[in-house]
């Protein structure tokens, strides 16, 4: 990656002026950029993280005053019941399961698209980029349409196999709505694994296969001896993408019926959060649950820049 | 070679046969509810009942969606028109020019993407608010801005990277100074990056659901597509053919665009991180 660029501006013959151009050139280009983010995402991580230590409510957005604190809002989140048998194991065990899900599911319909002929290859991607593509409060509203107690689908079909009696709300319990809100994210999220590993899998070439084949090792032998170590800063990316992604989940909870702060025993940290704050009027409080979440994803993300820069490295 | 067995062949068949019933069945369930008239009373069947444009016309007049569609189409435009420019500038920088804190630069628009929107909406708001710009749309292409702008760079650093610098090198041995090269030369060449960054950021302002809620507040004539579905949500029942027809409406613009850029995209993405 040594490759120099050469000064552009280039003409080192046209006078000190241009070339003191030519320096701060980058800079002018940047400006806009720098003041933007600057101003509404590093001046506002600031700012949210000296509300998390403050009673910041109603009045003081309103006077604009400060009212210092210390760290009561964080002790009482690390001690509350609703954190730890409710909004942890709903951001991080769904988080965990929902990243297994699209990551194994993504994998493996990448190898059956891998094994297809061109033609319906292409045709099968192009309906899996449509489940990609549907925006995810539209695609949430399906979902609770899909199970909707009165009336959905769902119901209907159990009811007519006679699996159960009558129309069952699956919306009040938790392990059945985190169960809808999986089958909402993994939906949503395992094209971009199938399309992402599928890319890599092209790129592996077939003799290595094929010669494995003569030497009789099995499919299963020669994707996790194979293929899996070829693909590995592929697996790395999807992994850590989809884990961010899936921390964050907040639409597909919130537009959930319950999922808006009514049934307390669906939050997790995002949705908390934002009902403290815009709920209650708990901004500071509703800030230190918001710190605490942007601590867990930089822990992560620090593990992805880490893998991207090995990457680099490599090439 | 090797030989496929029938066996074989019939069990991929169904595989992907039960894979596109997965992958389509949200979005035909959509379609169906939003052109059946009886989808509300009885719930939607695999056919509708009854076809009818009466969801979506309700939706467009009474519903109040045309406003809406307007307000997105708005805010949208203005983002991807001030978003694309701001991040084109910038990624010629970090692309094309070697300075100091290049590379904490590169690093610093990595990460600032990983921040979770709802840490963001608490002190967004207080700061759209000290500008008094809540309930207004300015605030909201303020904010989108913002969140597509990283994206943007990261993209656009791939597409300008690609373009050979013998281009530029030429431009100026003809004698052009660098903002003629800039708009005849690099301009042209990135322009298909650029459509498919443009593309992008107007799908991210689209589709924004938290921000739109808390910045627009109850301003009801300011909402936008995303937001705009939930007056169709009742105490006690709700208007799922109604729904339905203004999911269609978000919703079929995005896929169509989608699959016109999805090829792009990635080889936006591919270029960045091939070259330096």
């Amino acid at each position: 990656m040594a490759v120099t660029y050469p000064t552009p501006g280039g003409g080192a013959a046209r006078g000190p002026s241009r070339r003191g151009i030519a320096r701060i050139r980058p800079w002018l280009l940047l400006a806009p950029a720098l003041i933007i983010l600057g101003v509404l995402l590093l001046w506002p991580l600031v700012r949210m993280a000296m509300f998390s230590l403050q009673d910041y409510g109603l009045r003081e957005i309103v006077s604009g005053s400060t009212n210092w604190i210390g760290f009561a809002n964080f002790t009482e989140i690390l001690t509350s019941r609703d954190l730890w048998a409710v909004v942890l194991p709903n951001t991080v065990g769904f988080a965990v399961l929902s990243v297994t899900g699209t990551v194994v599911f993504g994998t493996l319909v990448a190898l059956l698209l891998q094994s297809l002929g061109p033609r319906t290859r292409g045709f099968v991607t192009g309906a899996i980029m449509a489940a990609w593509a549907m925006p995810a409060v539209t695609g949430t509203y399906v979902w609770v349409w899909i199970f909707d107690a009165d009336h959905g689908v769902f119901n209907q079909v159990l009811t007519s196999l006679g699996i159960i009696d009558q129309p069952v709300n699956w919306f009040t319990d938790r392990w059945s709505f985190y169960a809808i809100v999986l089958l909402n994210v993994i939906h949503h999220g395992f094209p971009f694994v199938a399309v992402t590993v599928l890319a890599g899998l092209l790129g592996v070439p077939r003799e290595i296969h094929e010669a494995a084949e003569v030497d009789g090792a099995g499919a299963f032998r020669r994707f996790f001896q194979i293929t899996f170590p070829q693909l590995r800063q592929v697996f790395a990316v999807v992994i850590i993408l989809s884990t961010i992604w899936d921390f964050k989940v907040f639409a597909q909870v919130y537009l959930m019926p319950g999922g808006a702060g009514s049934n307390r025993d669906v939050l997790n940290l995002g949705v908390w959060s934002y009902v403290e704050s815009f709920g209650q009027n708990r901004y500071g409080f509703g800030s230190a649950i918001a710190v605490l979440l942007t601590l867990l994803l930089l822990v992560i993300t620090a593990v992805y820049v880490r893998t991207i820069l090995r990457e680099e490295k490599n090439l | 070679m090797r030989r496929t067995s029938t066996g074989v062949k019939a069990t991929k068949a169904v595989l992907v046969v039960l894979l596109l019933a997965f992958t389509l069945f949200p979005t035909y369930w959509m379609l169906v509810s939003a052109f059946d008239d009886r989808a509300g009373q009885g719930g939607a069947t695999l056919v509708p009942r009854e076809f009818t444009f009466h969801n979506f016309s309700y939706v467009l007049t009474d519903g109040g969606f045309g406003t809406f569609l307007r307000n997105s189409v708005v805010v949208a435009l203005a983002t991807v028109v001030i978003s694309g420019v701001v991040a084109l500038l910038a990624s010629v920088a970090v692309a094309r020019f070697r300075f100091r804190f290049r590379t904490q630069m590169l690093m610093l628009i990595l990460v600032v993407q990983m921040v979770p929107l709802e840490a963001l909406v608490i002190p967004l708001f207080v700061q759209i608010r000290d500008l008094q710009l809540l309930g207004t749309l300015t605030g909201l292409v303020i904010v989108y801005v913002s969140l597509a702008l990283p994206f943007g760079i990261w993209m656009l650093r791939g597409f300008v990277a690609a373009v050979p610098v013998e281009l530029e090198e030429a431009a100026y041995l003809d004698g052009a100074s660098w903002t003629r090269m800039f708009r005849s030369v690099l301009l042209p060449l990135v322009a298909p990056g650029l459509v498919a960054t443009s593309i992008f950021s107007f799908i991210t302002a689209w589709n924004e659901f938290i921000f739109a809620m808390t910045l627009l507040g109850g301003e009801a004539d300011k909402y936008t597509v995303a937001i705009g579905l939930k007056s169709f949500f009742q105490q006690n029942s709700n208007d799922w053919g109604a729904i339905m027809a203004g999911s269609t409406i978000i919703t079929v613009p995005v896929m169509v665009f989608f699959i016109l850029v999805q090829k792009r995209l990635s080889a936006g993405l591919v270029a960045g991180a091939v070259k330096g």
